[in-house]
């Protein structure tokens, strides 16, 4: 199957959200007063990512997590370097799948709680055995759908 | 422009550091597709080749089950199922991302780092033998926990040392993948060495190693054993370095232009930082004009380039590791495309920021012959817009719907790879991103 759109896929463009270049005065104009102030733009990346090297985006499949403010196709901005604690949103594998959950570490042992009351809590028999491929931080989650 | 010279003080040795630690990540293409399918793990698996051809990567599962490297897939496909083994096309947007990942992250531990393929590199490192031990498991543990993927080390005072003390600490699991080759005792050493073949040392091709055979030379220790000089006589300079360095003389350079099976790199230390984006354009350029001139040389052309930079270790105050993955839009040699390419590393340059060292690769050559007819339009092509007609076309009537001339929608030409079993590219496409269970 040829994939025609390979040919074009990189976009050479700076992203409109890393200016190279701040405001420039007009040759033969009254200089910008706010010329001086210019900072860069607010730059989602810098606020939203903390390490870039373990940060990934992954997208929600169901609604088990709805009490936590995560529905169905929404984002988690996910770093896999941060240790998770107790009330950490988690990214846990599960049989062989990643599936997020509210980790509680409790007295009676390490629960997988789903923020949804049709969903029962997952008791960890073992907690040696739990992977927690990474710790959630940020939700998107677009307010138009 | 005149081009920043390297910074070397010894032939071998980067400045100011004692050893040089060998970071590999282990069956790298099977390890990036684990990383983000955890169905994978203990399960047989093999990646292909452009086009679906062969086998590039195995998982030790796939060894396992006697599948040679190479080995097209045509042949194993029949059994596959039968063994439970899984096959993957070559997902070389998410291999690109993983890659600067890794990369960007050794950059924290040592301001001297030698980007040296996709999935390894060279370090310079300092300390007594037990920081040193300790900081090889620091990389080791901190690429799993945030890349996720697994890496070994090998540490010593040469280069090829550091890479046949990686080569143990990937086969020995006493070492739990972190080998410090001074730390090991003579003895010891000498007995590792007894039972690898010469063909296990970086740089001896199966060819070599029957002209080795008939001198007596079988083991590495055999070669360690064996007068440099007579070496240098019957073969070359090359493998004469190789036996130096098995004696523990470092001689194999830190920074040198190499020609790989499939990689390409240039990369420099600056003697004085750069600061500004407009400066790190000059120094892509200088590169992608020496890789576009070394390629044609060749006769190669490349499909994907990688450019990175970095700040040194000891300036805490600012610190930064940029690097990005450019799949090219086709296989090229072309000096415009690539310094283009380059230069997209320029967007993720902090002004100000004092960069040392700075390079670009080029990786997944291949020889120009293979090139598809279409490629003689490419340029034209590109002025008239036609790239992003075409891709605004696929967007909206999905791929494969519109296609060049007489290479036709369907069918193989070059550049528009089959890639039937490619896993979704997760990390660079958001219409791809990895999918988490909530039910």
């Amino acid at each position: 199957m040829a994939h025609v759109s390979n040919i074009c896929l990189v976009d050479f463009a700076v992203p409109a959200e890393h200016p190279l270049l701040a405001p420039v005065s007009v040759a033969c104009g009254y200089p910008s007063p706010s010329q001086d102030y210019f900072d860069g733009r607010i730059n989602l990346n810098d606020h939203l990512i903390k390490d870039v090297t373990s940060t990934f985006v992954v997208r929600v499949s169901g609604d088990s997590m709805e009490g936590a403010g995560i529905s169905d196709g929404d984002e988690l901005i996910v770093n896999r370097a941060l240790t998770p604690r107790h009330g950490s949103i988690v990214i846990a594998i599960l049989d062989g799948e990643l599936t997020v959950k509210r980790l509680q570490l409790t007295a009676g042992g390490v629960v997988l709680h789903a923020e949804n009351p049709k969903y029962p809590d997952i008791q960890v028999k073992d907690a040696a055995s739990l992977i927690v491929w990474g710790v959630a931080e940020t939700c998107l989650h677009d307010l138009r759908r | 422009m005149r081009i920043r010279t390297a910074e070397t003080s010894g032939p071998a040795l980067m400045p100011g550091s004692d050893y040089i630690a060998h970071v590999d990540v282990n069956s790298f293409y099977a390890s990036a597709e684990r990383a983000f399918n955890p169905s994978l793990e203990g399960v047989p698996v093999v990646v292909l080749s452009n086009n679906d051809g062969c086998v590039v990567t195995r998982t030790a599962e796939a060894k396992a089950l006697g599948i040679p490297m190479g080995e097209p897939w045509f042949k194993i496909a029949p059994r596959a199922k039968a063994w439970g083994l899984v096959a993957l096309s070559s997902n070389y947007e998410l291999y690109g991302d993983i890659s600067s990942r890794v990369m960007e992250l050794l950059g924290r531990y040592s301001a001297w780092v030698e980007v040296y393929s996709i999935d390894e590199a060279f370090l310079g490192v300092n300390g007594t033998p037990i920081q040193i031990r300790k900081l090889g498991r620091t990389i080791k543990d901190a690429v799993r926990r945030h890349v996720g993927v697994p890496v070994c080390v090998g540490i010593a005072r040469t280069k090829g040392l550091a890479k046949l003390a990686n080569k143990l600490a990937k086969h020995n699991p006493d070492f739990a993948g972190v080998c410090h080759w001074e730390s090991i005792p003579e003895d010891v050493r000498e007995g590792l060495m007894s039972r690898l073949s010469v063909v296990e040392l970086w740089g001896v091709a199966a060819r070599l190693t029957k002209r080795l055979n008939a001198m007596g030379i079988h083991t590495i220790l055999d070669l360690k054993n064996t007068n440099p000089v007579l070496i240098r006589d019957r073969f070359s300079v090359v493998l004469m370095r190789t036996v130096l360095e098995l004696q523990g003389t470092a001689c194999i350079p830190m920074e040198e232009e190499r020609v790989g099976r499939d990689q390409l790199i240039f990369s420099r230390s600056f003697s004085t930082p750069v600061t500004t984006a407009a400066d790190m354009g000059q120094v892509m350029s200088v590169y992608a004009q020496q890789a576009s001139a070394r390629l044609a040389k060749h006769g190669l052309q490349a499909k994907v380039l990688t450019a990175f930079a970095g700040t040194s270790n000891y300036n805490q105050d600012s610190i930064s590791y940029p690097s990005v993955c450019v799949p090219l839009p086709l296989p090229t040699a072309d000096p415009v495309l690539l310094h283009r390419a380059a230069n997209s590393l320029c967007e993720r340059i902090y002004e100000g920021v004092k960069y040392v060292r700075a390079g670009i690769m080029v990786t997944d050559l291949r020889p120009t012959g293979n090139q598809s007819p279409l490629e003689l339009f490419e340029n034209p092509h590109e002025e008239r817009g036609i790239g992003p007609l075409l891709e605004a076309v696929s967007k909206r009537y999905g791929r494969g719907s519109i296609g060049l001339g007489s290479a036709g929608v369907r069918g193989g030409p070059d550049w528009s790879m089959k890639r039937e079993m490619l896993s979704p590219r997760y990390t660079t496409h958001w219409d791809e991103l990895l999918l988490v269970k909530a039910s």
